[in-house]
């Protein structure tokens, strides 16, 4: 198997904010190279890589699906589209019993509807127990399956070659937040997809203890003889360098998406799509959690990104022994990089075949100017590296 | 027999035996499923193929506990997608800042198969849970000698700053948790032996696992005090910096 995986490393310096809270309402900690840390967890920031997709439409809407447990109407109204003649309850009937065939999920009136109806109340829709996610691509491809087998639909999908059709639909061309971030099927195991993006907590490069801000509020309402405060409380926050890191199997990546959602375009082109969205929406992004109250809106200082046949390499261990900046942390951390990642790399990596690329902002992120070719901007980034996956994928093995 | 080293360092591991549902703890150890788990996917091994597991399973097993990390709680909300109305909330725990290492003992070409399987794996590697990279590449060495001799040979894989606090002790005493060998009598039982990764039934069998300690030289030990008998206390006399004033 052709290997190729994507990693990304960021340096972010973040004011004092509380990203990601646990449930006392303090930002999330850990303790490394036996001092307490900064802790943004994983899943924070891989719902904030997600959800900027589709704020900022780095993705045609096409590429991303929809996530729903009503199926059966959705494909029902392709089913109509594609044929006129097949339409009403009949493209109902055949949506259910395709993604029946396709998924192995049960697709039926929830019973409270369907009782419901028998009361006389609305025909209640087939819909699917869990939230099913399905791609445009999908959608189509079962479409035209429903249609060719409208005549008598059941004896169609009991055709082995059929019903293999059906499911090769459902199983690959995946939506690209699907390929990138996993999908979990709970009664149906087979139509499982593996996540091509690993992306580790984000921990501070140094001690962080965290700090509580105690605040009085006034009642504007109140006289003069009603003295004191109308509410008092404590918000508690910290201010970090975070060190972040993702992996992304590109291979995997190139799996989950099949062929692709345009019938035109080279096998590549979703996949490159799909690999310069998530690195500029991973290193955009940011978790939302009391953004208001703190307005900590950053982005990283620096960037370094490897392209790799090997296996990826998280640089963490830099920070092991915690950074102790006297100008502040990132000059430190930058030093620290600058002579982990080349001793790193010497000792594990793969210098031959891995390309590097880095992006930085500032003079003290000076030094890690010669760890690989330097972006100007991260639209330059994106783009080369966006490249030289294409690139990578169009080589034989 | 040949036996697979690996380092098991990073800020955040877990290793559930017996998590479910909303509440995912951590052994305060790498589980033998955990670690197969790894292999399996440094192979690309589909997670319904158990042909291909029960050959890892039938690897026999052990881990030194180098540097025993502490335990961090972590909690965690989640939002339906459509609805947005929250989901249960769930908990998980995490061993921070803890290094170990793992031994695997079988035949050798195996091994030598499974450790460039670690170099370029198939699926990127992680401790336990897929947000738990690895800090450094876990593999260390396969070694022709048997799994404890190579967890007793294997040097102190601690970070510096673990090593300096403990400082004192010359050599270090390490538990290690491995399978019993024929004849041994059995330890503590586990339910980690995995037996099937397949989605839709997952199962693990009991192992017994044998708790004992090896002693390992500390790299970074200072020199003990040399008793103040052996360094005659130097002459000191502060008004000798003072010269004496004369009339």
């Amino acid at each position: 198997m052709n290997r190729i995986f994507l990693d990304v490393h960021a340096l972010q310096t973040v004011p004092p904010s509380n990203l990601n809270r646990d449930d006392t309402g303090a930002p999330k900690s850990a303790v490394y190279g036996g001092v307490p840390r900064a802790r943004v967890s994983s899943q924070a920031w891989k719902r904030a890589t997600r959800t900027y997709f589709g704020q900022e439409h780095l993705l045609d809407p096409s590429e991303l699906g929809v996530r729903t447990k009503k199926v059966a109407e959705v494909l029902a109204a392709r089913i109509t589209a594609l044929d006129p003649a097949i339409d009403g309850t009949e493209a109902l009937q055949l949506a259910a019993e395709v993604i029946q065939g396709a998924t192995g999920s049960k697709i039926e009136a929830p019973k409270r509807k369907a009782d419901a109806a028998k009361d006389g109340g609305q025909e209640a829709a087939p819909e699917s127990k869990y939230l099913m996610f399905l791609s445009a691509r999908q959608l189509d491809g079962l479409a035209a399956l429903a249609v060719e087998g409208a005549a008598d639909i059941k004896t169609y999908l009991k055709d082995k070659d059929n019903k293999a059709r059906a499911r090769e639909i459902a199983d690959t061309r995946h939506s690209v937040d699907i390929a990138l971030f996993g999908r979990m099927v709970a009664d149906s195991a087979d139509f499982n997809v593996d996540a091509a993006v690993q992306v580790a907590h984000a921990i501070s490069v140094h001690r962080v203890d965290n700090e509580s801000d105690y605040y009085t509020a006034v009642d504007d309402q109140n006289t003069d003889a009603e003295s004191g405060a109308g509410m008092i409380g404590t918000v508690d926050f910290n201010s970090s360098t975070l060190y972040r890191y993702a992996a992304l199997s590109v291979h995997q990546l190139a799996k989950n998406l099949g062929e692709g959602l345009r019938e035109e375009e080279p096998r590549t082109a979703p996949v490159r799509r799909a690999v310069e969205a998530f690195v500029q929406s991973f290193l955009e992004s940011l978790p939302t959690g009391k953004i208001n109250t703190f307005g900590n809106h950053t982005l990283p200082d620096a960037v370094i990104v490897k392209l790799r046949t090997t296996r990826p390499i998280s640089y963490v261990a830099a920070f092991e022994e915690p950074v102790t900046g006297e100008n502040g942390h990132l000059r430190g951390a930058v030093d620290r990089l600058a002579q982990y990642v080349p001793d790193v790399e010497r000792t594990y990596g793969d210098e031959e075949s891995t390309l590097s690329w880095v992006l930085r902002v500032g003079p003290n992120t000076e030094q890690l100017a010669g760890l690989g070719t330097q972006a100007h901007r991260l639209s330059d980034l994106v783009e080369a590296v966006g490249q030289a996956v294409a690139e990578r994928l169009d080589k034989p093995v | 027999m040949s036996v697979l080293v690996l380092r098991l360092a990073a800020p955040l591991q877990a290793w559930g035996a017996s998590a479910r549902f909303v509440r995912r703890t951590t052994e305060s150890a790498p589980t033998k499923s955990g670690v197969i788990g790894m292999l399996a996917a440094a192979q690309g091994l589909d997670r319904d193929d158990d042909a291909g597991l029960s050959r890892l399973a039938a690897l026999r097993f052990g881990v030194r506990i180098d540097q025993p990390g502490t335990r961090v709680r972590d909690f965690q909300t989640a939002h339906h997608a459509v609805t947005g109305k929250s989901m249960p909330l769930s908990e998980r725990f995490y061993l921070a800042d803890a290094v170990f290492v793992a031994a695997l003992e079988g035949e050798g070409a195996f091994l030598d198969e499974l450790h460039t399987a670690l170099r370029a794996p198939v699926h990127p590697l992680f401790l336990g849970r897929r947000s738990c990279p690895p800090a450094l590449p876990v593999e260390l060495a396969t070694r022709d000698s048997s799994l404890l001799q190579a967890l007793r040979d294997e040097p102190w894989q601690a970070s510096g700053w673990y090593q300096r606090l403990r400082g004192k002790e010359h050599t270090v005493s390490l538990s290690v948790l491995r399978e019993p060998v024929q004849g041994e009598e059995h330890g503590d039982i586990l339910r980690d032996q995995p037996l099937s990764f397949a989605a839709a039934h997952r199962r693990h069998a009991l192992r017994s696992v044998v708790s004992t300690t090896v002693e390992v030289p500390n790299p970074r030990a200072v020199a003990p005090r040399v008793p103040a008998a052996a360094h005659p206390v130097p002459r000191h006399e502060p008004f000798d910096a003072v010269e004496e004033e004369t009339l």
